[in-house]
């Protein structure tokens, strides 16, 4: 079967994704026992937009991609791309490009080869391929590289190859799975800001599948944070990581300390007054499962917590390690809550605490949201 | 769509055609050995028509009490055509009544033209079933009742025969076809839309291929062991069991199995133990010397040795000389001969081993103070253990499947392999035959079985595909001496022996007259010539397309799922643990009769290579498919190739040196084969190693030198070629992440 004739023209028309109550079960091959990767999950990418999976291994996002890829094909709901169904489309038929994580490149091809790959199954004429190879190499920075085997390159030099095999086709939709893993450090941070330029400049529909919250953040246009197999929240990066919905996407998404409390009243306007060991706070931002009388908990990012005199705040507790990261400083300090960290910005000038010195905890309402207490609680002996 | 609709119908249209010639052909064999059957009858009835009218009565009354299982009526006299019969036959009386009181009987043109074949002393099969008495469906048969002594006509017998067994069969047929259409529909609608329907076909045809050429015939081979004559029974069994030859025979293969395997394992462990853990020199040499004689052609070896120690060989003319009498012929030549034939066997076996044990191991053990001795006896020996005993096994099981060096070196000696080949060629007991290999399938299935799942599972080695670069000695230079010296014999013996065979093709006639000659290569050539060309053409179709199906096979296997997985890796992989003689046998006795007929084409040969050697080339596939990252093909049909696309542009580059080497396998393993295709020869399709054992049998070793010598050549030009092109593909497709 030549599937070459649906194969889109070289026009980059971004388009929407839209996942339909899609259920993904798998069948264990040892036991024989079904194992749910994505549950009714129902979600749609806007053209052009970068939307970012993120969540434990095991969640099932790369699912996710897989199925939109049409390497797996769901057990039940649909997807569409644009208007058009590919719920059971095979991969080689949908208008989907994906880089991998392990880059996937072709061994027995030298670099230009595998960045022209998909022109050549797209009949494109010798010379018209050879000019837009190398304007995409050109592109991603490997413009002398054409000749070189893959196995030739570095880690990034071939993560490069690899974007530029899967845009040279214009997809309308660019799947990344994990692309970063493989880089040391300093090369996942220049390659996320490239990804990004690239993504943009060509208008490119894109979903990014990851576990690093960092990565997320920094790219996303929404992130959807997803938890055994089941979407948890869909938001912009700041929506996610100011007001999470619950303690797993808060923790997730950033370090966090949870402060026990009370809900003393919900003012339906703006406000709800929680007690925390008595003192009173009003806080903005709430989750609306709570109500008045409820158990809850706060939770305060490390740049709401501040340190003061024993006492004075909340909690006291030891300050146990100080490090110093030049714009801010972290204190890690031991409390009967856990180790909380509290991060104080602009350290210059600011009373600094000495590590093993005794400190109580405060937190500023405005940056907290009080959430339902769904923590496991060992029993307290 | 429509697309799609085409396909599912021109598969249709093919399912179609191949399931009507399969019809045809089942039911018309079936229908022609029934007839057969009642005609034969038919003809032992009348043959008994007692002579000169004596008692014709009482011989009807002891063919009706006979209980057969049809109606006998004797008209003695026979009608003027359009006439009825002018007097009441003899015999069955519900026939009889039939005969002369039917009126549509007796007004259609069957009833005269039986009479008029009979008179003309021919039986005559009535078309149209007839309903006689109260038995409905019964085929009539005119016969001529001659008298034996007068040869004159006394009269016709009719007989009627009931073919309620014919319809019940043909109903039966048609239902499994019907069944099978149905599901074949179903499942070919399935397939086309189904994402990928080529890999859906890819499968279907590995199915069919197998469960054709695997099971179908094994089934045969077993299906003829337990019937006679048409029913089953454990005669076969019982005779093969009972028979003191047949026991004699298993003694002799287990024996020499023991003794081969074992001998083997030592010289093999020498040399792997020489390459992979000292550092003793020429180890490229050693090694190439160590597995030249697994890819020499058959008989070579056993024509050297008689050549040279045979009753007219060169060394025992002068052993006799000095007093010395003794026979080659028997277990001791073929423990040599198969011992230096399979101890590569163990070589590659135990050096992959070796190479796999970290010296880290060794080192730790020097570490703590123990001796070179001790850390041998105590670390890298049980280490080996497992290795060793998977070396023994399969030298074990080579050894008890071997039948050309038994062929030409047995004597006195009866073995498993050699027995059922003269039971099928010699004595045409095909059943014999078959229970016999089916009994040397025994211990090669147990020999397998026990690698696979014991030995397989008590491995330590550890599969890191890192052997450390270093190597820590632990043999003392004593101790290294005396490995070189056996290294040394075995590999001096082996250049004498290939030197032996080149030398016999320029003497005149060896053991009688050895002066220079090159008459021999002359007439061995011309002779040779069609053999030859056979043996070259049919390994060389043969070799494309097992590799081919190998690389498809191993693809499906590591990176598919489906129903059936394991099914099919057993269906694939079993033909490596039959015993050719049993493929051989298996073959003629499947694919000489309908629905499929192949005895005697060059088709059933290609196929028999194919289907053999095809469990290595997969196993190459799939350990070399098992390195390359499965997001390489799903990157390629992400970018729009379909399955077909990624296999030419991606799949095969990647594995080109598993698919050159597995069709280089092939090949080598076809142009030296000759334990299974010496049952499938003909004159047409011939194959040069039996021309080599015809040669040797009529005491033309010059000849057999000659032929011996061109195998030799062309087998190693082609091993050599394929190492050439395969390390230049492995350096082509280095890290193969």
């Amino acid at each position: 079967m030549k599937g070459d004739k649906k194969l889109p023209n070289n026009n980059a028309k971004s388009k929407s994704v839209t996942f339909e109550d899609v259920t993904k079960i798998f069948k264990e091959p040892q036991t024989g026992n079904n194992i749910t990767a994505v549950n009714g999950v129902s979600f749609k990418l806007e053209p052009g937009e970068l939307v970012t999976l993120l969540g434990p291994s095991g969640c099932g996002k790369s699912t996710i991609l897989r199925m939109l890829s049409g390497f797996e094909h769901p057990t039940s709901g649909r997807i569409k791309i644009g208007d058009t169904d590919v719920t059971n489309t095979a991969p080689n038929k949908r208008d989907t490009s994906m880089v991998f994580q392990s880059y996937g490149l072709f061994p027995h091809m030298n670099v230009a080869d595998n960045v022209g790959y998909g022109l050549k199954l797209r009949k494109n004429s010798g010379p018209e391929i050879t000019r837009k190879v190398k304007s995409f190499l050109a592109m991603v920075g490997l413009d002398q590289m054409g000749k070189r085997s893959p196995s030739s390159l570095s880690g990034g030099q071939q993560q490069r190859v690899a974007l530029a095999r899967s845009l040279i086709v214009e997809p309308s939709v660019l799947l990344l799975d994990e692309p970063l893993s493989n880089l040391d450090a300093l090369l996942r941070e220049q390659m996320r800001v490239e990804i990004r330029r690239l993504q943009k400049s060509l208008g490119i529909t894109a979903m990014y599948v990851t576990h690093d919250r960092v990565e997320a953040m920094s790219l996303s246009d929404r992130i959807i944070v997803m938890k055994a197999g089941s979407i948890v929240q869909i938001g912009t990066p700041s929506e996610i990581y100011r007001n999470p919905v619950d303690t797993f996407t808060a923790g997730f998404i950033g370090k966090v300390a949870f402060i026990p409390c009370e809900v003393k009243e919900i003012d339906s306007e703006s406000d709800c007054h929680v007690s925390v060991k008595g003192k009173t706070f009003c806080t903005s931002r709430w989750s609306n499962k709570l109500k008045a009388g409820d158990k809850a908990l706060v939770m305060a990012r490390p740049e709401s917590l501040s340190l003061g005199e024993p006492g004075e705040g909340i909690e006291d507790g030891v300050v146990s390690t100080n490090i110093y990261l030049g714009n801010s400083v972290e204190s890690w300090v031991k409390t009967d809550l856990g180790n909380v960290l509290v991060q104080i910005d602009n350290p210059d000038g600011k009373r600094i605490h000495d590590e093993g010195e005794r400190v109580s905890l405060s937190f500023d309402p405005a940056l907290t949201k009080v959430l339902v207490d769904d923590l496991f609680h060992p029993v307290a002996n | 769509m429509t697309r799609r609709i085409i396909h599912f119908l021109l598969t249709m249209l093919f399912i179609i055609l191949v399931g009507f010639w399969v019809y045809t052909s089942v039911s018309g064999e079936f229908l022609r050995q029934y007839r057969t059957s009642q005609r034969r009858t038919v003809e032992t009835v009348i043959a008994g028509f007692p002579a000169e009218n004596q008692d014709i009565d009482g011989w009807l009354k002891r063919l009706a009490d006979d209980k057969n299982s049809c109606k006998i009526a004797f008209v003695s006299e026979i009608p003027m055509p359009g006439e009825k019969l002018p007097s009441a036959p003899k015999g069955d009386p519900e026939l009889s009544n039939f005969l002369i009181n039917n009126e549509e009987f007796a007004n259609d043109p069957e009833f005269s033209k039986g009479f008029e074949y009979a008179s003309y002393e021919e039986i005559y099969r009535s078309v149209k079933n007839w309903t006689v008495g109260p038995h409905k469906a019964q085929a009539l048969f005119f016969a001529p009742a001659v008298d034996i002594k007068t040869r004159e006509i006394e009269g016709v017998l009719v007989f009627a025969f009931n073919i309620d067994g014919e319809r019940n069969f043909m109903s039966m047929l048609n239902m499994l076809f019907i069944g099978a259409f149905l599901l074949f529909t179903v499942l070919v609608w399935q397939l086309i839309l189904s994402p990928d329907p080529i890999i859906g076909f890819a499968l279907a045809g590995l199915f069919l291929i197998t469960l054709t050429f695997v099971a179908y015939p094994l089934f045969e081979a077993f299906r003829l062991s337990i019937m006679e004559n048409g029913r089953f029974s454990f005669a076969v069994w019982k005779a093969v069991l009972q028979s003191e030859g047949y026991l004699a025979a298993l003694k002799g293969s287990l024996i020499l199995g023991c003794l081969t395997a074992t001998f083997a394992t030592v010289i093999g462990f020498i040399f792997a133990f020489a390459v992979t853990r000292t550092n003793i020199r020429c180890k490229k040499f050693i090694s190439i010397m160590g597995i030249l004689p697994v890819i020499s052609p058959p008989f070579s070896l056993t024509l050297s040795i008689i050549l040279l120690f045979g009753n007219n060989g060169l060394v025992t003319r002068w052993l006799r000389v000095i007093g010395l009498d003794f026979s080659i012929y028997g277990l001791t030549g073929l423990v040599i001969v198969q011992v230096i034939g399979m101890f590569p066997i163990a070589f590659m076996t135990l050096s992959g081993v070796l190479q796999g044990i970290d010296s880290t191991y060794e080192e730790a053990s020097l570490n703590l103070s123990a001796t070179k001795l001790k850390t041998f006896t105590s670390i890298t020996l049980p280490l080996a253990v497992p290795g060793i005993l998977s070396a023994w096994l399969l030298v074990f099981t080579t050894s008890l499947a071997d039948f050309a060096n038994p062929l030409l070196l047995a004597g006195d000696l009866k073995v498993l392999s050699l027995e059922s080949y003269i039971e099928v060629t010699g004595m045409n007991r095909l059943g014999h035959g078959a229970a016999l290999s089916l009994l040397l399938l025994l211990p090669t299935l147990t020999a397998f079985l026990a690698q696979r799942f014991w030995v397989s599972k008590h491995s330590y080695v550890t599969v890191t595909g890192k052997p450390s670069g270093r190597l820590t000695e632990i043999t003392s230079n004593g101790v290294k001496k005396l490995l070189a010296g056996i290294i040394i014999t075995v590999i001096f013996i082996l250049l004498v022996l290939y030197g032996t065979i080149f030398a016999g093709c320029f003497v005149k006639n060896w053991g009688i007259d050895y002066t220079f000659s090159l008459e021999n290569i002359k007439e061995a050539l011309t002779r040779s010539q069609d053999a030859l060309f056979d043996t070259v053409t049919l390994a060389a179709i043969a070799a494309p397309i097992a590799g081919l199906i190998a690389m498809i096979a191993a693809l499906l296997i590591v990176r598919k799922k489906f129903f059936g997985k394991r099914l099919l890796e057993i269906l694939l992989m079993t033909p490596f643990a039959l015993p050719g003689t049993l493929v051989g046998i298996s073959y003629i006795l499947a694919f000489n009769h309908a629905p499929i007929i192949l005895v005697g084409t060059a088709a059933i040969i290609v196929i028999n290579y194919v289907i053999r050697e095809l469990p290595v080339g997969i196993e190459n596939g799939i350990d070399s498919l098992k390195q390359i990252d499965p997001s390489i093909e799903e990157a390629a049909m992400d970018l729009g190739a379909d399955q077909v696309t990624v296999f030419k542009t991606i799949i095969m580059p990647l594995v080109r040196p598993a698919f050159l080497s597995s069709m280089s396998y092939t090949f080598v393993r076809s142009m030296t084969a000759v334990s299974a295709v010496i049952f499938l020869i003909s004159a047409k399709w011939y194959h040069l190693t039996v021309l080599i054992y015809n040669f040797s049998e009529n005491l033309r070793f010059g000849l057999a030198s000659v032929l011996s010598a061109v195998l030799i050549i062309i087998v190693f030009t082609a091993f050599g070629i394929m190492r050439l092109l395969v390390r230049e593909n492995a350096n082509l497709i280095k890290n193969v992440t």
